[in-house]
């Protein structure tokens, strides 16, 4: 193939492609460069890290698992039935994906928030989500489950239902048709899809600050400490190990989700 | 057990029309070219596909019924249906697949599986129950979609073109695996089929399904030797003319006069064995015999009869030995004298 005279590079495009490549790389590269190597461990288990790495886990798992649950039926209904506004609900459901998160946690503020009818309402009995751990599951929800939707709506349209047709006439009533047979085939694109949601709740910082705030042990996940150990309390090599321990579990999703994501690039 | 169906359902460009009746004691196949509506038919049987107007019942059972608003849902009718690709679930093993059918009418894990075992051992896939659907060849997954069906003890066994997915190999074995479990199986059997082959072996009555509707039926000998369609002549290799019979001689619908000899009289059907038409480059004289002038319209070397076909007022295909077509200098376009005798034209009323 390297004879193939139009798969030769076309030198006027190497440069700015090059460019593209060290716009990425360069801002890692200075990333690993001023991480203190020496008190890495130490920091790495400070209880401050820690905490701020159980609340992570906690709160993208918690996202995670609502994703799944409501997202799942919805996927199946977008992908198999006919209802009415099928459009406009697949358009409101990506809408998180392009919606800036800052804008998100402000929404969640005025739906949820203490005053809001709803926020009165459980607040009747006990439930109060601004400012606390559940809130911030809710933000990383609302910004992480239309990755889920869309991936597993996706795999169940590559299938028709045809293997629905013939569980039915062997005699499955409608939900062992779902649970037998639409659900495990659609395992994998599920599977993808709740890692891409939870890579995105891990991550989210804009609304998880706005509708959670930043408290430590509370609301204050790997992102959010690590902005304000930047930010606010000047603790650069605080900051910079928490930003590489985020950088390091971004590229083992990368690497989980190599042969289905990448591979069909390749 | 008798299944009796009155079906009248649209879907896309085809519009399905046909009367069924098929009773258990006889294996049914319905016979006709693609895109004629059967596995449509098999699909309304079974309730995957409405009807717009009909009753579809087994034994007083009635599966769909549109006056009454009744239908019974797919997995309420206890009709198996073995799919054209088989449609072996991909995710479960061969015996997960054979207990399926048990398992979904609330029969317990282990009495299922021991069923399915069974079933397994008897179409000889014993050492594939721990397999997926994707190890198994195309014979293998056909015996695994019947065992999974025939497992459940079904009132009827749908059959949707059972050696389709089967390699020219394996057909002859499967067919006689086929054909021992039809024998055995006590309810009711429709096979769906291009192949008159098929139908042959696998049937005992045949229904010919032409474009929604039924166009003959019968037992396969009287359908083969008699047709009544252009499509089933063709598929017996058989040349087929329509017209009216007066005395001494038959009006074809396109005006032509042919010679018979036959008692029947008005509107008929008439069938010429491709080797009983005799070829010649020159008109040769004699009678009682029709003498057609035809040009070449394409030869077909089949191994040692080659099939002529003659192009005229109505088609007619000619089979004759490859020594005669070089003598005769048979070629496209080229012009010959096709020669039938009066009694070797059967014909039978309309």
């Amino acid at each position: 193939m390297t004879r193939d005279v139009t798969r030769r590079p076309l030198i006027g495009l190497m440069v700015p492609a090059a460019v593209a490549v060290l716009f990425i790389a360069l801002p890692l590269i200075g990333l690993l460069v001023h991480v203190d190597w020496g008190n890495l461990p130490s920091q790495l288990v400070s209880g401050n890290v820690l905490t701020a790495l159980r609340l992570s886990l906690e709160c993208s798992i918690i996202a995670v698992a609502v994703s799944l649950v409501i997202g799942v039926p919805l996927a199946y209904l977008l992908a198999r039935a006919s209802i009415p506004g099928r459009r406009v609900i697949r358009g409101l459901v990506t809408l998180p994906l392009v919606l800036p998160p800052v804008v998100g946690g402000i929404a969640l503020q005025t739906a949820l928030g203490r005053t809001t009818p709803i926020g009165t309402v459980l607040d009747h009995f006990g439930i109060v989500l601004p400012f606390s751990t559940a809130g911030a599951a809710i933000a990383e929800a609302f910004v992480g489950f239309p990755f889920l939707v869309i991936t597993v709506e996706a795999g169940l349209r590559q299938r028709d239902d045809h293997f629905e047709e013939v569980a039915a006439t062997l005699g499955a009533r409608p939900w062992r048709r779902f649970w037998r047979v639409t659900l495990p085939l659609a395992a994998p694109s599920i599977a993808a899809g709740a890692a891409l949601c939870w890579a995105r709740a891990l991550g989210e910082f804009g609304a998880t600050i706005t509708f959670a705030g930043s408290f430590p042990g509370t609301t204050e996940t790997l992102p959010v400490a690590a902005y304000t150990s930047f930010e606010g309390s000047g603790q650069i090599g605080m900051a910079i190990t928490l930003s590489l321990l985020l950088l390091a579990i971004s590229v083992l999703v990368l690497v989980v989700l190599r042969d289905r994501w990448l591979g069909a690039l390749r | 057990m008798t299944l009796v169906a009155r079906v009248r359902t649209r879907l896309g460009s085809l519009g399905l029309e046909c009367d069924l009746s098929v009773e258990s004691n006889v294996t049914v196949a319905v016979l006709g070219p693609n895109g004629a509506g059967k596995t449509t038919l098999l699909r309304v049987v079974a309730g995957l596909v409405p009807l717009d107007e009909g009753r579809i019942e087994i034994d007083g059972t009635v599966f769909e019924d549109t006056p009454t608003r009744t239908w019974l849902t797919p997995e309420a009718r206890r009709v198996g249906f073995v799919f054209q690709d088989h449609g072996l679930f991909p995710h479960l093993t061969v015996l997960d697949n054979v207990a399926f059918g048990l398992r979904a009418r609330g029969v317990d894990r282990t009495t299922a599986n021991a069923r399915a075992k069974e079933w397994l051992e008897r179409v000889d896939l014993a050492g594939y129950a721990a397999s997926r659907p994707a190890a198994l060849s195309g014979g293998q997954s056909q015996r695994a979609a019947l065992a999974r069906v025939l497992v459940t003890d079904p009132r009827a066994l749908l059959l949707d073109e059972p050696l389709a997915a089967v390699d020219a190999s394996g057909r002859l074995e499967l067919r006689r695996t086929l054909r021992d479990h039809l024998s055995t199986f006590t309810g009711l059997r429709l096979i769906v089929t291009h192949d008159p082959l098929e139908a042959a072996s696998l049937a005992d009555r045949v229904v010919v399904l032409e474009d929604g509707r039924v166009t003959q039926e019968g037992l396969f000998g009287e359908v083969s030797s008699r047709p009544r369609s252009a499509w089933i002549a063709r598929m017996a290799g058989l040349n087929l003319l329509r017209g009216s019979v007066s005395d001494g001689g038959m009006l074809l619908e396109d005006g032509s006069w042919v010679t018979v000899a036959t008692d029947v009289r008005g509107p008929a059907l008439a069938t010429i064995q491709p080797r009983a038409v005799a070829l010649y480059r020159k008109a040769p004289d004699g009678s009682p015999r029709n003498v057609l002038r035809r040009s070449v319209a394409g030869v077909d070397p089949e191994g040692d009869r080659w099939r002529i076909r003659l192009d005229g007022p109505f088609p007619l295909v000619a089979e004759v030995t490859p020594a005669a077509a070089a003598e005769l200098r048979l070629a496209e376009g080229g012009e010959v004298f096709a020669v039938v005798k009066a009694t070797e034209i059967d014909v039978y009323s309309l």
